[in-house]
């Protein structure tokens, strides 16, 4: 891919992946196939933030488990309460990273 | 202070090493009365960071390591209290010499925790006497 438009979409998107990882992704779309471009504008990411805020008001019932795409653990999370409340409170820490991590193996499932 | 022995440290690990300390003490906070909560808490954030970078590793244990010593004796005074509570023993001055002592280091472990929050959040390591010598022989690079 061109360097402006890998530019352009690290400007965009930076804040959806870890940034450690930063490097590595920029280096894997300017070696990507041009065919690709499409359906990686088509890529949906899910905020960290929004997640942060569904793990503080409901991460009891698993919403944010479910909203990043972990739909097991969610339904872990729904049926013992949040881990008996210790869980939630593990993944106020936890989700932002989480789902840093679930954007990277989307965009790496892409290119 | 051990900081350069960890490389370069990213925004995000420093984030996730941080939030381990801050955790914990959100766990001892909400599960006060049940000591066993923090050190569940801290066991499952370290599991979970089992596969991160060294410097989260080591942070995780330094955190869960902290922990043992705590659970140990909050549980001890929750069940002498709870025994003295329904009469199965007697209030003596050894149990308020223990309730003084338990408090204390409280107090101890709550300072350094909040010392070792801040100080990972700016990418330096902040060394607990003792926790700190058993953390490195227990975190593998």
């Amino acid at each position: 891919m061109e360097q402006q438009k890998v530019d352009m979409f690290m400007m965009m998107n930076n804040k959806y992946f870890p940034e450690s990882q930063i490097p590595y992704i920029r280096e894997r779309l300017l070696a990507g196939d041009e065919n690709r471009e499409g359906l990686l504008h088509s890529l949906q990411f899910k905020d960290p933030t929004i997640s942060l805020i569904l793990s503080l008001m409901c991460g009891a019932l698993g919403i944010d488990r479910f909203y990043i795409g972990d739909t097991g653990l969610g339904i872990g999370k729904l049926i013992t309460c949040g881990g008996f409340g210790i869980w939630a409170i593990i993944d106020w820490f936890l989700i932002m990273g989480s789902t840093r991590e679930k954007n990277l193996e989307r965009l790496m499932s892409v290119i | 202070m051990k900081s350069e022995e960890f490389g370069v440290i990213h925004e995000d690990e420093k984030e996730r090493a941080s939030g381990c300390y801050v955790m914990s003490l959100v766990a001892v906070m909400i599960g006060l009365p049940m000591p066993i909560i923090n050190l569940v808490a801290t066991g499952i954030f370290y599991l979970m960071s089992r596969k991160g970078t060294y410097f989260v590793r080591w942070n995780s244990i330094q955190a869960l390591v902290s922990q043992v010593p705590l659970f140990v004796m909050n549980n001890i005074l929750f069940w002498w209290t709870i025994r003295i509570l329904f009469c199965f023993t007697e209030l003596s001055s050894v149990y308020i010499a223990y309730f003084i002592t338990v408090n204390l280091y409280n107090i101890y472990d709550f300072v350094e925790t909040v010392r070792s929050a801040v100080s990972t959040r700016k990418g330096k390591v902040h060394e607990w006497y003792l926790y700190g010598t058993i953390t490195d022989m227990i975190c593998k690079r």
